[in-house]
């Protein structure tokens, strides 16, 4: 694609974005890192990282110019290096002494704001397009504030948690910045409470269409079973919290999907860049869904071999709906200046599980 | 020798570029110049960083300077690195990954993996850390489930205080004849509520049985031969290994397929629920094998506990007793009573051993299917 300027009546130029990257190429990249991460015991596992991450920032294309990934492998492999001895600390510690939960449990929580940003700010320098950085900066104390005091008040209020979600996507949002210029989100909050309440109504159908079709199933099998003796439909009463909770997991993923999409949607298109820039997401809430459910379940039949294979369809799609909106000149990026940081809060934040981002 | 391929340049630590050549000079030197050849900028080929080849992605050479030029043009590259002698980084893992060979090898490597994790690793650790963690764990585990049991499941006990001594003097008699010191077992009673006839052991040793259980009963062996399985239960720490399996599974996969999204959240529920079922499928048939020893050892026959069995079934699913379930936690009734009624003649070996099929082949009755 060539290299629109943007037009000098002032017309924004709106540039799309675009994945490049194919589900044959990367599942052969994904079989031999699974295989070398093996027969390393789990060394090459950093390698991997940093390798899946080029893949997808590197065929991700915009306004003919794709992503990158800079990380170094090495310093991932000492991160995870300090991340495991901590987990294996903290499993066996708990383990043992129960008691000491509580006490990772504070370490942890006084820890998390500055893993989330150390993690949020590696993630951040290490990613580049067109030559220039992105940046991510934010104090301990804003991201106390975002992460751990919303938290908890969502948990003990639930009605909050649209509203902190709103909290979460600001900071997240606003702290990024791109050659020196900083990103800006604002929407109203009834937008996002309305795409919550949806989702919530959507869950409650789910459980009660869930627990009808359980019962009919197991209803029906053990009615065969009575009937016709030998020849039976293998259900029993007691797989009847079994099919509930696969059915439910199934659905739950689909409204999670379909939520996730239509805040991210909300978050992004809503956003600008300085100097004249605004960022579009328009994907199909119900469209991410079931790819995502049909990814999951094909991955399923395929004892995991459909895994890259779906994680390109899914950024396929994902990436046609984002756009630029331009009515700057994307020339005039440079990046900032920016002092080495190390992948240690990131690793220890990925083994945790603990998901920062959008 | 001088080589030459097609890119474009960024100036220093912009986004500004040009379409720009990059060429090898005499002494090692990188030069990229414009179309119409006017040098933009030169660095000796050391100081240069490359990335390194991964599919089709834009090859770039990171200058001192902060700027770049880069380039669709892989094999150019290579040649161009080769005629400047510098090292191509990651080219093993490029061949790696672009011959299909070495995919399918790695496939394989990568399928046997997964297999020993879940048929010989994670039992191991489970069973390990399960035996290790018991004597801290048991008790406080023992509590909370039974204070949730008999606030959501079941009732109190109505059985006879008569019926109540003989019971606990059967389960002493079998509890004499058990693995675990005799102390280290308790029998409690409860009414059977939404679980109906049923018995079961709680990691510290507790153990439960139903009164619409003992009304089941006809014979005293058909009970010790239950209170025999609940204790092999309660010995093997069953419980714990369940719950150290469940969290590690999901953990080995994320750690070496580096991802845990909700795709691999979704794709890991029913592998896991059959992995899970046929692991517990192993520890009930651990469960009656030493129950059927226990009872040997008292001098009754292991038979009786497969009348039982069969008659529960029959209670809770009406004459054709309950269907067979490719997915639940116990075996098929059918085939543990026919199990059960062998080891009559002394212990079945070797055994069709569900968590070591190394030992006695693969099973589809371990997987679920019979």
């Amino acid at each position: 694609m060539p290299d629109l300027p943007a037009q000098p009546d002032g017309a924004p130029t709106i540039h799309t974005v675009e994945f490049r990257g194919r589900g044959g190429e990367y599942f052969r990249i994904w079989i031999v890192n699974i295989a070398l991460s093996v027969l390393t015991l789990g060394i090459y596992t950093a390698w991997a990282k940093v390798r899946t991450q080029r893949y997808f920032y590197g065929n991700t294309y915009l306004a003919g110019h794709s992503f990158e990934y800079h990380a170094s492998a090495w310093r991932i492999l000492i991160g995870r290096a300090i991340a495991l001895t901590l987990f294996l600390g903290y499993s066996l510690s708990v383990v043992f002494v129960p008691l000491t939960f509580g006490i990772w449990f504070l370490i942890l929580g006084a820890a998390l704001p500055w893993l989330a940003n150390t993690s949020t700010r590696f993630g951040a320098r290490n990613t580049s397009w067109r030559n220039v950085r992105f940046n991510f900066n934010a104090t301990y104390f804003e991201t106390f504030i975002a992460y751990v005091v919303w938290s908890v008040a969502a948990l003990a209020f639930f009605p909050l948690i649209p509203y902190a979600r709103r909290v979460h996507d600001y900071f997240y949002i606003n702290h990024h910045r791109f050659g020196g210029r900083g990103f800006e989100t604002a929407f109203a909050a009834r937008r996002i409470y309305f795409i919550y309440l949806f989702g919530f109504i959507l869950i409650v159908v789910l459980l009660l269409a869930v627990i009808a079709i359980a019962g009919a199933a197991v209803e029906i099998a053990t009615h065969v079973h009575n009937v016709f003796g030998r020849f039976s439909i293998p259900l029993g009463p007691e797989n009847f919290s079994l099919i509930v909770l696969v059915l439910f997991g199934i659905g739950t993923a689909f409204v999670a999907s379909f939520v996730t999409t239509l805040v991210t949607n909300l978050s992004v298109s809503n956003a600008t860049l300085e100097g004249g820039f605004k960022l579009s997401s328009k994907a199909s809430g119900l469209r991410v869904a079931w790819i995502v459910v049909t990814n999951a379940l094909l991955t399923l039949a395929t004892l995991g071999l459909f895994y890259p294979f779906g994680r390109v369809r899914l950024a396929r799609y994902r990436m046609r709906k984002y756009a630029l909106i331009a009515s700057g000149n994307l020339d005039d990026f440079t990046s900032e200046a920016l002092e080495a940081q190390s992948a240690i809060g990131q690793e220890i934040a990925g083994f945790f599980d603990l998901g920062f981002g959008l | 020798m001088s080589w030459t391929i097609e890119g474009r340049y960024f100036y220093p630590g912009a986004a500004r570029h040009v379409p720009a050549r990059a060429s090898a000079e005499p002494k090692r030197i990188l030069r990229v110049a414009d179309e119409e050849g006017h040098t933009l900028a030169e660095a000796p080929a050391r100081r240069v960083k490359v990335t390194s080849r991964l599919a089709r992605l834009m090859r770039r050479f990171d200058l001192p300077d902060g700027s770049r030029f880069e380039t669709d043009d892989n094999d150019g590259a290579d040649a161009l690195l080769r005629a400047l002698r510098k090292r191509r980084r990651g080219r093993f893992t490029d061949r790696l990954e672009r011959a299909w060979p070495a995919v399918g090898v790695s496939l394989i490597v990568s399928l046997l993996f997964g297999y020993y994790i879940v048929v010989q690793a994670v039992p191991l650790a489970a069973e390990w850390l399960a035996l290790k963690a018991l004597p801290t764990v048991g008790h406080a585990m023992t509590e909370q489930t039974l204070l949730t049991l008999d606030r959501f499941a079941l009732t109190p006990t109505q059985l006879a205080p008569a019926d109540q001594a003989k019971a606990a003097a059967l389960f002493h008699r079998v509890a004499a004849h058990a693995r675990g010191a005799a102390s280290g077992y308790r029998l409690i009673f409860r009414g059977g509520g939404r679980i109906g006839p049923n018995a079961f052991g709680l990691p510290d040793g507790t153990i439960v049985m139903t009164d619409p259980l003992w009304a089941l009963v006809k014979n005293d062996a058909e009970i010790e031969g239950v209170f025999a399985h609940e204790m092999s239960h309660v010995d093997h720490a069953h419980q714990l290994q369940r719950i150290f399996e469940a969290s590690l599974i999901p953990a080995t996969i994320a750690i070496f397929t580096g991802d845990m999204s909700q795709m691999s959240q979704i794709s890991a529920i029913l592998p896991g629920i059959v992995v899970q079922s046929a692991y517990s499928r192993g520890f009930e048939q651990q469960a009656d094998d030493d129950g059927a020893a226990t009872l040997r050892r008292m001098g009754e026959k292991p038979s009786h506990m497969a009348d039982l069995l069969e008659r529960m079934d029959k209670k809770l699913c009406g004459k054709n007793g309950c269907p067979p379930s490719w997915i639940g936690d116990h075996p098929d009734t059918a085939a543990r009573a026919a199990r059960l009624r062998a080891e009559d003649k002394g212990p079945i070996t070797p055994g069709e051993d569900c968590l070591r099929p190394w030992k006695s082949g693969i099973s589809l009755r371990c997987l679920g299917w019979d």
